[in-house]
């Protein structure tokens, strides 16, 4: 352990403790954002009576179901953090509302997932709470995740270009959503138990020491095997938002820039290799550079993204004035552009705003850690949200290329759903576990 | 660690401020262009669901409106090719142009209150509607112009000298834009080019109705010249080249040059102003200044000071060499001349109207420049009423009234001369300012004068 952790921990021993006065201030965020989901409810019933009289029940019921959790944490004196729960309550009703605004079946299903996400969460923090014994399992996690990438690839389904679902007949699943909960689980237990000699190295080459291959080849094996099968899937999102993950995670743990610009040296070759070796790698990046050319073909989707964003102005068209059914894909990925139009630039900023407070708390929590585990899960799990919503906006806003992924709590998916709310739970376990140790 | 884990935040966190730093500038910026990129299908279907507001000349006369044949819109332009280049029109498939497309919004009903109503009507399933432009132009006025064109290329533009409305602002050939659609590829690929709108695009030398301005400069820089006798031998020698004149007008006055239109009196006061001089009057009349019309118009060129030669500013001084005009700016001048030198900003949009009649935008009526004293234009508007009265624009003169004006016969690479008529009238108490152009149709005083002079005395008279 070092120092720093020591001090930190001294600090908080003098500070008044905000666990006294109980989850008032969740409460209190709750009642906003309920608010917030129902006022977007009542506008969609009052244009659309008879569709939006679901979409009303739903955002109550939802609501409801926010305060039940809260609820049941409060009497069971769960200590986790206080605005972690009211931030997924406005990211997941805003996905709720606009899902029923731009079709109302992916509404109802939504609807639906959010209730088995909160159902989860609710059991990852009473059963997981003693969280630590899955740093044991490190092993268990890589095979897990190989495996649930692999099949895809023999038994999947393409859909939008990518090979990364599962059918099950009811319903689909994709599994490197889930996998991504595994890449922060083994990443943190493996670096915990390998940071000493990944930090000083066993051998030396030339002015630089390196570890033995021992140490760096599982890593380095999970990584290779996750990129390839994410370039077999043809889900680049994915795989840079892996990539960035394992990268943050590594020079947290090491706090050698080496292994970070190693990696980023690696990626540059790996992206430059992959724009000559595949065809839709290179057109994406084409895209980017100048959609226009290609507006009615390739380019269609990213251009009519554009034109919503650009539609919405400052305070956008209104929720339902706008037509952002011409932007393909726009229930998943490109959400937020339909966000941009309806709600204009100011409710494009508060969605960023809402992600930058998880961030903030995610990050905090982090650093509120006594244990090295604890420390890395939480920052990985914040590093992975942070970086998917980033990737994706950025994506459709055409600051970087578009690359399908789901915007956490806000796209449709009851995968990408179920997944965010087990890594909300985990970051929410290690607050607790901080918070109670006093 | 703990030091690393910060650091991730902070650049999460900056990722996330770059992500808002764009988004603004994708909204503020980037926005407006990319709401009218022509792929951008939300117009259209805005169109289809609003009745578009109607335009109207100053007299309530319709010039588009939208008529439904059951749930299906048409836009109809009762005008026809009249006022099409003012109204512009819109075509799925070619695009809008001219107030169809300028004030799209409003006609939309999409700007101020119209767009809070028509949130609601849209809300309660009623019919949106969009607002009305009403336009300054005279459509019976308009109509008469291009009567008078007869079909020839050319323009028309005709306005309150003491308001800057434009009353009449035609340019002939024109296009139908009811029958758009069908006539697109013939009107790109005809020579005569009749989707430009050539009352304030059309680039010609002005010729003579230029002296008006050469005159300007001479007698407020010089204004003993009122009393002074030129003489003209018939041609003029400058750095040994030799400008000839239509004849030797002998000993004259200087309203007597003007009504001669003698060539060698008006090269020698350009050479007696020097480029400067000349320059800054050209200006003060408007030449190379947008007069921020509500439609594209062309600011004129003139060779710049330092490149223009003593021959340069001999010919400039006659309207030929590099002067280029448009006719609206040459309108202008003569209505600087009838308001004792005041020009007022010319304007096309007397009101705009939101679908309940009320207005949220009214015309108001600015001086755009004061190009010359009330004296100076008193003496120039004396030789443009002898022109009329005895020199070369008597053509223009009309029973009932007195006239003043300046023909043009403007010499340019293309055959014959652009026929061009400058005026106002009444004389004593001008109301109107003219100015007729005919491309390549001969002398101006045959040609341009009497279609300038009916269309003062139907300005003003009635008839």
């Amino acid at each position: 352990m070092n120092p720093g952790t020591f001090e930190l921990n001294n600090l908080n021993l003098l500070r008044p403790r905000g666990r006294d006065r109980g989850r008032k201030i969740e409460f209190k965020l709750l009642v906003l954002a309920g608010g917030y989901a129902l006022a977007g409810a009542l506008v969609l019933y009052l244009s659309e009576p008879v569709s939006g009289l679901n979409a009303l029940a739903a955002a109550v019921v939802t609501t409801a179901a926010f305060f039940i959790v809260h609820i049941f944490w409060n009497k069971n004196r769960y200590r986790g953090d206080l605005f972690l729960l009211p931030v997924t309550a406005a990211l997941s009703s805003t996905g709720l509302i606009f899902l029923f605004r731009l079709n109302p079946a992916y509404g109802m299903r939504q609807f639906a997932w959010i209730l088995i996400g909160l159902a989860v969460l609710v059991l990852v923090t009473r059963l997981l709470a003693n969280f630590r014994f899955l740093s044991e399992y490190k092993y268990i996690y890589a095979m897990a995740g190989i495996v649930a990438l692999i099949l895809p690839i023999f038994f999947g389904k393409e859909q939008g270009g990518a090979k990364s679902w599962l059918d099950f007949g009811i319903f689909q699943m994709q599994p490197s959503e889930f996998v991504k909960i595994l890449v922060v689980l083994f990443l943190a237990s493996f670096l915990v138990e390998n940071r000493e000699i990944l930090i000083k190295g066993t051998r030396s080459m030339g002015w630089l020491s390196v570890p033995g291959p021992s140490e760096w080849a599982p890593l380095a094996a999970m990584w290779a095997i996750s990129l390839l099968i994410l370039v077999f899937q043809r889900d680049l999102g994915t795989a840079l938002i892996y990539f960035s993950t394992f990268l943050a995670m590594v020079y947290i743990a090491t706090s050698r820039a080496f292994y970070a610009l190693f990696g980023m040296g690696l990626f540059v070759a790996g992206a430059v290799a992959c724009f000559f070796l595949f065809d839709h790698v290179r057109a994406r990046v084409e895209i980017w550079l100048n959609p226009w050319p290609y507006i009615d073909t390739t380019g269609y989707q990213v251009a009519q993204s554009l034109f919503a964003i650009g539609s919405g102005g400052v305070l956008g068209t209104g929720l339902g004035q706008g037509y952002p059914n011409f932007i393909p894909a726009v229930h998943t990925d490109l959400i937020f552009s339909a966000i941009c139009e309806e709600m204009g630039l100011l409710g494009g900023v508060g969605i960023l705003l809402l992600f930058i407070i998880f961030i903030f708390r995610g990050i905090k929590i982090a650093l509120n850690t006594k244990d090295d585990f604890d420390a890395l899960v939480a920052s990985g799990a914040t590093a992975l949200l942070g970086l998917q919503a980033f990737i994706i906006i950025a994506g459709v806003t055409k600051l970087l290329p578009l690359t399908g992924v789901t915007l956490p709590y806000i796209s449709y998916g009851g995968s990408s759903l179920v997944a965010n709310f087990i890594l909300l739970g985990l970051l929410l376990n290690i607050s607790n576990e901080a918070e109670s140790r006093l | 660690m703990k030091k690393n884990i910060f650091k991730l935040g902070i650049v999460l966190l900056g990722l996330f401020s770059i992500l808002a730093a764009y988004l603004s500038y994708l909204h503020m910026i980037k926005g407006p262009a990319l709401a009218v990129n022509p792929y951008n299908r939300r117009f259209q279907e805005i169109e289809s669901q609003v009745r578009r507001g109607s335009i109207y000349d100053i007299k309530g006369v319709v010039l588009a409106k939208t008529e439904f044949v059951g749930s299906k819109g048409t836009r109809i332009y009762p005008r026809g090719a009249d006022v099409s280049h003012l109204v512009g029109y819109i075509s799925e498939r070619y695009g809008r142009a001219g107030f169809e497309s300028y004030y799209d919004n409003y006609l939309l009903g999409m700007e101020g209150a119209d767009r809070f109503r028509n949130l609601t009507n849209k809300l309660l399933g009623r019919e949106q509607v969009g607002g009305d432009i009403i336009l300054t132009i005279d459509s019976s006025l308009q109509r008469m112009a291009i009567d008078l064109m007869g079909g020839r290329r050319g323009a028309v533009v005709l306005l309150d000298t003491g308001t800057g409305a434009l009353r009449v602002l035609a340019s002939s050939p024109s296009f139908n834009p009811n029958k758009l659609d069908e006539l697109w590829p013939s009107l790109v690929n005809s020579e005569s080019s009749p989707l430009l709108n050539r009352a304030t695009e059309g680039v010609y030398p002005p010729g003579s109705t230029y002296k008006v301005v050469t005159a300007a400069g001479a007698l407020s820089a010089n204004p003993d010249l009122t009393g002074k006798i030129f003489d003209c031998p018939g041609y003029l020698d400058v750095n040994g080249y030799r400008l000839n004149d239509t004849s030797a007008h002998g000993e004259l006055s200087i309203t007597r040059a003007i009504a001669v239109s003698c060539n060698t009196t008006f090269a020698q006061l350009g050479l007696g102003l020097g480029p400067e001089s000349f320059s800054r009057t050209a200006k003060a009349f408007g030449m190379g200044k947008d007069p921020g019309l509500e439609t594209p118009a062309w600011p004129g060129s003139m060779a710049s000071v330092g490149m223009i030669t003593p021959t340069e500013l001999a010919s400039s001084a006659i309207g030929q060499g590099e002067v280029l005009v448009s006719p609206l700016q040459m309108a202008m001048v003569a209505a600087a001349i009838a308001n004792k030198g005041v020009i007022m900003r010319p304007y096309l949009v007397e009101a705009v109207n939101d679908s309940l009649g009320s207005a949220v935008q009214k015309a108001t009526h600015k001086t755009w420049l004061v190009s010359t004293t009330p004296e100076t234009s008193e003496i120039i508007k004396e030789g443009m009423i002898e022109a009329v009265r005895y020199g070369t624009a008597t053509a223009a003169a009309v029973s009932g009234m007195k006239v003043a004006g300046k023909t043009g016969s403007a010499q340019n690479p293309h055959g014959q001369t652009h026929a061009w008529f400058i005026g106002f009238a009444p004389a004593d108490q001008p109301r109107v300012a003219v100015a007729v152009i005919l491309e390549n149709a001969g002398s101006g005083g045959s040609v341009a004068a009497p279609i300038g002079g009916r269309l003062l005395s139907a300005a003003v008279i009635g008839r």
